[in-house]
């Protein structure tokens, strides 16, 4: 990175930064004559990294067709023919903003296709919690004006989202009083006051520490409770607004059985007082996929859009599940972000919509380079708190379709296939190549 | 564009009360035109024995915004049959949605429209999610939409009101917010409930003060009344007044009324502000009190709310009452959440039970106040979707306030000592299809300054609904023979036929611009989002939307013309 060298126009939007679900929002970027980028208000690792990747000047991304190199409209016309008559596909990855997973959305259920993101697994223990138990949630300007004691539960949360403790303020007092930040089965963050933080050692695992901690609150009689832990516990009661932070990614195997238990804590405590908690997850578009695929069908991702309607299973139609069990007959994967979501190895058909630098591999795949979400193209992104939505600005021209027009020109593809002379007309297509014809573009009756 | 001639059918329009009923429609590049006899149409529809209305309006649904995702994220159920997977539309021009309380966006287009709604508006548009408010209602097909930003608990506003800040200032922050958010309309919440409940305050009373900010309910709702009166905004402040479901709350909804000093105002759900302590259950209906208020007091619109029997999700964002409700989770699961120093939200799903004496007052309570009310231009018919109950039980609704027979039927299925002794009991009132053309689309249009919608005359915007007239009005309203939205014909007979893209309507408001610059500190110490990204603009909007039409409605200045 170099130094600014020319102040920021004032009219300049704030660049976001997409790189993790934190979405730093009041950032400036600019790129440098020698295609790399000159970063203003953060000195974020994550967003360097993501940076690093990302030559600030247009790239010459060209499409392959099976290793060979092939114009855009070669490479939808042959993603259009690997993917026809699929009679079980998969659409994973989902790494892209909001617009991008609303036009993936359209494609999945037009494929009668599963999706899938490429950090499924901590969605669906986030979405397994949800779906069990509901929880109690704040936002970062809460935590930041109010909480006055900030609990992170088994992970510290700096590590993998290196802004958050600047973003809700930690280092301040609160009302005029200190916070209290405590790691409970974690180190602390040796950057924040030493004076505020303390770290705990679980008393057994994370399941067991939480529910002694709840029946601590609860002042449930509890034998030999390890000191530390009924203090802790005396801090929550005494706490105006405890905030407990919960980092979905970080959670061991039944995690959702851990945001259970921080939710039946949170839950205790609002009986008689306050308290919330703030997850930390859904990077690389991970929010905006479940949001968006769960508005636009009711269902989150993980459902097929099958013959026998729509199935939705968080466990059976996970990617890993679906590709080692060879249940899917195609795979689309979508990594705009950053190159980091790797095409996942298998034996079927591919159609890689992905950031410039992602590794490509070799054999039956068609690639598409597509702009990315916050450089090259616009958009929007769940923030980590799965509340706020923040818009991204564009840096620099990348030379580079963006996704949903991508998506749309591989949609049309096919709606063409199913129109053609000599296929059954649309009221006769059997069952199975039904969900093959997309639909909500007409504005006139057919 | 096709053009259309509809004839033979009564035209129920009561918005022009001096056109005649049997009088056939010209439809032409999206208006209803004056066509000559014999000019030539593309299509003529047939409407004989069909009655003909403007297409409906919804001003109270909640169909776009982070509580209803949370919603579907909550309850995969309501989106199976049993074990069974929800089945795939069996229509092409349909994309795989599903759900019946908290259906996905595509199924909550392809519903309203099927039963001849052609425009929605969502009541509770968090200012710090309004952009998930707009990309949700963009995904809804076919039916124009808009929403009402959600202030009086934001802590900003709370601290102009502690410090004694301008009026102006106060207005023009109303303004920026409504601007900021695209936003039709303002919507006040539990006024101060939700920002003094993040204090741990579980109760706040019209003139009880916030334990925090010291300001009440009573300041809150005449401060917002008059800000929205001096922008010009044709909606009026749409209030959701404290102590939502409380017995006795009658009393703080009419300490409401009487909080606005003749300013305008539309109270929403009412039904759920309508009771009283009488009785051994210390719990009863107070229709007649808030009908006798709303008769007098005609500066007050309303919309009731209606519950219906059966598994509903209450969606809110009045987390002081959600959080005292929490415990008739059914299933027993549930959400809240606290967000950015600005609005709250709570998520519970709840079953309407027949058998239940208070269930089954609040659905007397709530009919009730449909055939108490005199002017139907002041009462709207909603569930407060999906509070109530589905947006999808509309005429069942309509069943029941037309058919007094199958009303009482109705009634004496419920808890017996709501069978026998509900006033509704003795309610002979049945109301006209005129009366239901008002309260469904010519009254909303009306009280949201939609000036060519919910009426038929030329130059309208030709959404049209014709339903087949059947002395069974559940199933005449139901299934419209033909829908048309802006000139489209876009369903027949339940099955949608095309799918335009929707507008989004805003108000375009007029404030002093140098508030932000004003404001700018504290707006950054109440919010997490950079303040240059706090203005959704005109490009985002259309993005969200899809590129539907964007329809800003102009609003009327009318600085310093209330008093304070």
């Amino acid at each position: 990175m170099t130094a600014l060298s020319s102040p920021t126009p004032a009219t300049a939007p704030p660049w976001t930064c997409p790189f993790c679900s934190l979405h730093c929002d009041s950032l400036a970027l600019r790129p440098q004559d020698d295609g790399s980028w000159a970063l203003d208000g953060t000195d974020c690792p994550r967003a360097l990294a993501g940076l690093a990747q990302v030559p600030s000047r247009a790239v010459t991304g060209t499409p392959l067709v099976n290793d060979r190199p092939a114009t855009l409209d070669e490479a939808l016309d042959a993603a259009a023919a690997l993917l026809r008559g699929r009679q079980a596909p998969l659409v994973g990855g989902w790494a892209t903003d909001i617009l991008g997973a609303r036009a993936l959305f359209r494609l999945t259920a037009a494929l009668g296709a599963v999706g899938d993101h490429a950090h499924g697994e901590a969605l669906t223990t986030a979405l397994r919690a949800q779906q069990d138990r509901g929880g109690y949630t704040t936002t970062l300007a809460e935590v930041r004006e109010r909480a006055d004691l900030v609990l992170c539960v088994g992970s510290q949360p700096s590590a993998h989202y290196p802004e958050f403790f600047r973003r809700c303020a930690a280092g301040e007092p609160v009302n005029g009083a200190p916070r209290r930040i405590v790691f409970l089965g974690a180190p602390v963050d040796a950057a924040l006051p030493a004076t505020i933080t303390q770290s705990l050692p679980l008393a057994g695992d994370l399941f067991d520490t939480l529910s002694l901690l709840e029946a601590l609150v609860a002042k449930r009689p509890v034998r030999n409770a390890p000191e530390a832990l009924a203090a802790l516990a005396q801090q929550l009661r005494d706490a105006h607004y405890p905030v407990l932070v919960v980092e979905t990614g970080a959670l061991p195997a039944h995690g959702a059985l851990v945001i259970e238990a921080v939710a039946r804590l949170v839950n205790l405590m609002n009986l008689t007082g306050r308290a919330a908690v703030i997850s930390l997850g859904g990077s690389d578009g991970g929010y905006s996929a479940q949001q968006a695929h769960t508005w636009l069908s009711g269902l989150p991702l993980r459902t097929r859009f099958g013959p026998a309607g729509m199935d939705h299973d968080p466990v059976r139609h996970s990617t890993a599940r679906l590709l080692g069990q060879q249940e899917a007959d195609a795979l689309v994967w979508v990594a705009s972000i950053t190159p980091e979501d790797a095409v996942p190895e298998t034996a079927v058909p591919r159609v890689v919509f992905g950031h410039p630098a992602l590794p490509v591999p070799t054999g039956d795949v068609v690639f598409i380079p597509v702009a990315t979400p916050g450089i090259g193209a616009g958009g929007q992104l769940y923030r980590s708190d799965g509340t706020v939505i923040v818009p991204l600005h564009p840096v620099i021209d990348q030379a580079l379709p963006a996704l949903p027009a991508v998506v749309d020109g591989l949609l049309q593809r096919l709606k063409d296939a199913v129109r053609a002379p000599g296929r059954p007309k649309p009221d006769r297509i059997p069952p199975g190549d039904r969900s093959m014809y997309p639909s909500n573009e007409g504005h006139e009756s057919p | 564009m096709t053009s259309y001639r509809i004839t033979g059918g009564r035209v129920i329009d009561p918005a022009n009360p001096s056109l005649p009923e049997r009088r056939d429609l010209g439809v032409r590049d999206g208006r209803l035109v004056d066509l000559h006899p014999n000019e030539p149409v593309d299509e003529t529809i047939d409407a004989t024995g069909s009655v003909v209305m403007a297409g409906g309006i919804d001003l109270h649904t909640h169909i776009g915004g982070g509580k209803m995702n949370l919603a579907r994220l909550l309850l995969p159920e309501d989106h199976r049959r049993g074990l069974e997977a929800a089945a795939l539309p069996d229509n092409l021009l349909e994309v795989a949605s599903c759900g019946s309380c908290a259906p996905g966006t595509l199924a909550t287009g392809y519903r309203y429209v099927q039963m001849g709604y052609t425009s929605a508006f969502e009541p509770a548009m968090v200012a710090s999610n309004a952009r998930q408010a707009h990309l949700e209602m963009g995904d809804i097909p076919i039916l124009d939409h808009g929403a009402y930003v959600m202030l009086g608990n934001d802590e900003l506003f709370l601290r102009l009101l502690a410090e004694g800040a301008d009026f102006e200032r106060v207005r023009d922050y109303v303004g920026w917010t409504i601007h900021a958010s695209k936003a039709l309309g303002v919507k006040v919440v539990n006024p101060g409930g939700i920002s003094a409940f993040k204090f741990n305050q579980r109760k706040l009373d019209v003139d009880e003060a916030h334990t925090h900010w010291q300001v009440t309910p009573r300041h809150i709702v005449h401060t917002l009344a008059r800000a929205i009166t001096e922008l010009g905004l044709a909606h009026p402040l749409h209030i959701h007044a404290s102590n939502l479901g409380v017995a006795g709350n009658i009393a703080s909804t009419l300490a409401t009324i009487e909080a606005l000093g003749g300013l305008r105002a539309h109270l929403t759900h009412v039904q759920f502000h309508a009771y009283g302590t009488e009785g051994p259950m210390k719990f009863s209906s107070a229709a007649q009190q808030l009908a006798e208020a709303v008769n007098a007091n005609k500066n007050v619109s309303i919309d009731v709310g209606q519950i219906m029997f059966g598994q509903t999700v209450t969606a809110s964002g009045d987390t002081m009452r959600q959080i005292a409700n929490a415990g008739h989770a059914t299933p027993r699961k549930w959400n809240g959440g606290d967000i950015e120093c600005d609005a709250g939200c709570g998520v519970v799903p709840f079953r309407y039970r027949e058998q239940s004496y208070v269930n089954a007052l609040q659905w007397a309570i709530g009919l009730e106040l449909f055939l108490l009310v005199d002017d139907p231009w002041r009462i709207v018919l909603t569930t407060d979707h999906p509070n109530g109950g589905p947006f999808t039980s509309y005429p069942h609704l309509i069943r029941l306030l037309m058919d007094k027979s199958f009303r009482d039927e109705q009634l004496s299925k419920l808890h017996p000592d709501v069978a026998a002794n509900a006033a509704l009991k003795s309610m002979k009132r049945e109301l006209t299809l005129q009366e239901i053309a008002i309260m469904t689309r010519a009254a909303p249009a009306r009280l949201l300054g939609l000036a060519d919608r919910g009426h038929l005359a030329t130059g309208a915007a030709a959404d049209i609904a014709v339903y087949r007239e059947d002395a069974n009005a559940e199933v005449m309203f139901t299934e419209p023979t033909h829908v048309f939205k802006d000139g489209v014909l876009v369903a027949q007979r339940g099955r949608i036929v095309a799918v335009p893209q929707p507008g989004v309507h805003f108000a375009k408001v007029d404030f002093d611009a140098g508030i932000e610059r004003h404001l700018a500190d504290r707006l950054r110490a109440t919010s997490s989002i950079d303040l240059r990204n706090r203005v959704i603009g005109h490009d985002e909007l259309c993005s969200c939307c899809n590129g539907g039409r964007l329809l800003p409605a102009e609003c009327h200045a009318a600085f310093g013309a209330t008093s304070a």
